[in-house]
């Protein structure tokens, strides 16, 4: 008779298979892994791709939690296989449910179809647009600017957020959790030339006013990052959209010179 | 169907802004009877003043209490910066909302069981 409190060696996978050649629709599958105290749910993908069936299909690139390709929809929560373990997601009778991202289109198995993801991405530019007068040194920002940004700054676009949204869910024109989180980081940089504009697009009919506050971006965000917050910042600045593009024109003229804690 | 506290939420601010809408229709259509007279004004006030649109009224209090509080929700989420209170505030509205059907709820019981 087994140990009872031995751990246990083996988990079971049950993974969301499509293959858009032979299946109508998405089926699931058991697999069964060998399980120690460091394996994540990407190694358990990977053992089972390499020796049990090399058609399972997913996205995975850095497997240290900074590529953004391998978010997946683990026991019902968007998350990062790669730096979540196998151990803290199995249920009690040792199985855990991986399903690819929800609400966009299944390419095979566990990869989906992230164009409406990039398009939204780059519906808001989310390029700096300089001022004319480059200075030829540096950009003197101060401390509070950048601590502004620090919110958004580390986002790797990993898209667990976007397809987290009910809005997304509905409508694929909406901006998304990802993109006004870009345009937040923009927005807020002295240095771009251009945040009347970028507030104008925020503000229309698929803009920030469409977001429902239910917080499923920063529950599923793997970089404890904060969409909902820069939303709602984007909806009072696009309110005062044309003192925002004033006070930048009057910021930018100090723009080259030392910052105030420096004098 | 990605399933949160925030989507149970989403659905029923969705759902009770269409109870009110459809109630805001039935209570123009009952309070336009007037028009045609008193005999038809008491007829259909007749109807409405049953049993089963009492207990209906019961559940248009949970409808008006939980579309407000969540109103109030996003109003406090809007003007500060709660968001570490995220889930505590949309139990709140859940809790207001039950609260108040509940006291609602009674004095309708109260007067219907009362009368009869």
């Amino acid at each position: 008779m087994p140990d009872s409190n031995q751990q246990p060696t083996t988990a079971i996978v049950r993974i969301q298979r499509f293959n858009p050649d032979v299946d109508k629709k998405p089926h699931m599958q058991d697999f069964t892994v060998p399980l120690t105290p460091g394996t994540t749910i990407l190694d358990a993908l990977h053992q089972i791709k390499t020796e049990q069936d090399g058609s399972l299909t997913f996205r995975r690139s850095c497997r240290h939690a900074i590529c953004g390709s391998c978010a997946m929809n683990v026991n019902g929560r968007n998350v990062l296989v790669c730096k979540t373990p196998l151990a803290r997601e199995l249920d009690k009778q040792g199985c855990v449910t991986i399903k690819p991202l929800p609400y966009l289109p299944i390419i095979k198995d566990l990869v989906v179809d992230r164009s409406s993801f990039w398009e939204q991405y780059l519906r808001v530019k989310p390029w700096l647009i300089p001022p004319d007068n480059v200075p030829e040194k540096e950009f003197r920002v101060s401390p509070e600017e950048v601590e502004a940004l620090h919110n958004a700054e580390t986002c790797i676009m990993c898209g667990a957020c976007y397809s987290s949204c009910q809005v997304i869910a509905m409508t694929k024109h909406y901006v998304g959790p990802h993109a006004a989180l870009k345009a937040f980081l923009r927005v807020l940089d002295p240095r771009d030339t251009a945040p009347a504009e970028r507030l104008a697009d925020l503000a229309g009919g698929d803009g920030v006013y469409r977001c429902h506050t239910i917080f499923n971006c920063i529950d599923a965000c793997p970089k404890n990052l904060n969409p909902t917050q820069a939303i709602e910042t984007l909806r009072k600045l696009a309110q005062k959209r044309q003192a925002m593009e004033e006070a930048r024109q009057e910021r930018q003229k100090t723009l080259a010179l030392p910052v105030k804690s420096e004098e | 169907m990605y399933k949160s506290t925030g989507f149970i939420s989403f659905v029923l601010r969705r759902f009770t802004g269409v109870v009110l809408v459809l109630y805001l229709f039935t209570h123009i259509l009952v309070i336009g009877s007037a028009t045609q007279g008193k005999a038809a004004f008491d007829a259909t006030l007749k109807i409405v003043q049953g049993p089963l649109f009492k207990i209906m009224e019961i559940a248009l209090i949970a409808a008006v209490a939980y579309h407000a509080f969540d109103g109030v929700r996003l109003l406090i989420v809007h003007y500060f910066n709660v968001i570490d209170y995220r889930k505590s505030l949309f139990y709140a509205a859940f809790a207001v909302a039950a609260f108040l059907t509940a006291i609602g709820g009674l004095l309708i019981l109260q007067a219907l069981f009362y009368k009869a």
